[in-house]
């Protein structure tokens, strides 16, 4: 009778369980869709502007054309997430690479994310600043092995989050230090993240509570993404935070230099 | 020459409204964006406003703590509704279950599906909301 008792309440524990997937799983399809069809819409709308009869003055076709390029780039950083959701899961179960890693010039690469996220800092009244000389202080990263896409994929997940968040008019800076191994920073200015929160962000589908309240809307992969990547390199990545200031730092052996 | 009518848009994703914002300022409307619950809020206690075009899932901002942000919309409609009963309300959002769509719209709003509704009918639509005047 004992037993059958425990199996009732193991079964019900389990259909508790599968109730709260459930209902995870349509919040996030949910979510998925409110990010894939807002900048789709925004795209379809600029397009039947560009199309309509009249007159479509030469400032409102540069409008709607940059309007339609900054949503394209928003999709591909969004389609390129999920698919690296699926690679990386593979990747991992299997311990290796699907691309070998080479050498990548750090401070190249980060410049041009740098450069990519410009127009929406800029919709906000951000700089996105590099330090180049911390970089050229370390002379060895312009040949630091790792696999380009994924580690730019990382910085730019973390460099989205720091748009997203930072306070209007803030500077968000990425600089890099060299002890027991190399430390890439990107600090910037915006909501706190508090201390119960700092794990769990890096796992998947967590959003902080403040993150939630500020932008509604998100996957809950980005950094999810960013310490797999990181594991894959044999780094990790962390988060510091000294109010509304934090500072993500990606941590690479110093293997990864010689 | 009449003053123009104004609309406020609240949305936290207003590169959607691009394209929205620069056919209904050639129509002869003023448009001004708002990002949460607490800015629009802010705009309509100070500025005579015609009409409202909001999202549903988006931030409430300071003034407003303890509310769902992916249920702000619905909040912010019920207050708009009570507090400012002549302000026309368009819903636009990819959001929104059967039976609160049809809430809405009970209370008079007009819910648009954004990336379903083409711009020529967001356009036209939000026209006759504001100005009360359907031809066509």
């Amino acid at each position: 009778m004992a037993n059958i008792e425990a199996l009732r309440r193991e079964n019900d524990e389990l259909k508790a369980e599968l109730a709260l997937v459930r209902k995870e799983s349509t919040q996030y399809l949910q979510n998925v869709a409110h990010q894939l069809t807002a900048p789709l819409g925004a795209i379809k709308w600029s397009i039947e502007g560009l199309t309509m009869v009249g007159n479509v003055s030469i400032v409102k076709r540069q409008k709607l054309l940059s309007s339609i390029y900054s949503q394209a780039t928003i999709l591909v950083h969004l389609i390129k997430n999920f698919t690296l959701m699926s690679n990386l899961e593979v990747d991992h179960e299997l311990g290796q690479f699907r691309e070998q890693p080479e050498p990548v010039d750090l401070l190249r690469l980060c410049i041009n994310l740098a450069s990519d996220f410009q127009p929406q800092a800029a919709d906000k009244g951000l700089k996105i600043n590099v330090d180049e000389q911390s970089f050229h202080d370390i002379p060895k990263l312009k040949e630091i092995k790792i696999v380009k896409n994924l580690i730019a994929q990382a910085i730019s997940n973390v460099l989205e989050n720091a748009v997203k968040y930072s306070v209007e008019g803030s500077t968000i800076k990425l600089s890099v230090d060299k002890s027991d191994r190399v430390e890439l920073f990107v600090e910037s200015v915006g909501i706190p993240i508090k201390e119960d929160e700092k794990d769990k962000l890096f796992e998947r589908n967590f959003r902080g509570v403040s993150a939630q309240q500020a932008v509604p809307a998100g996957t809950g992969i980005g950094l999810y993404l960013v310490a797999r990547i990181m594991k894959l390199h044999k780094g990790d990545v962390s988060v510091e935070t000294n109010g509304k200031k934090s500072s993500f730092i990606f941590g690479f052996p110093l293997k990864a230099l010689s | 020459m009449s003053k123009k009518k104004t609309i406020l848009f609240v949305d936290d994703e207003p590169s959607l409204q691009v394209a929205l914002h620069a056919f209904l300022e050639d129509e002869g409307f003023e448009c001004i964006s708002t990002s949460n619950m607490t800015e629009a809020w802010e705009v309509l206690e100070t500025t005579h406003v015609s009409s409202v075009v909001t999202d549903i899932m988006m931030p409430a901002g300071d003034a407003f703590p303890g509310i769902d942000s992916s249920e702000t919309g619905y909040h912010f409609i019920e207050k708009l509704r009570k507090c400012f009963p002549n302000v026309a309300i368009v819903c636009l959002s990819v959001i929104g279950d059967q039976g609160k769509i049809r809430h809405l719209k009970k209370l008079g709003v007009l819910y648009l599906r954004k990336g379903e509704t083409p711009l020529g009918t967001a356009v036209k639509t939000i026209k006759q909301k504001t100005t009360g005047i359907y031809e066509g």
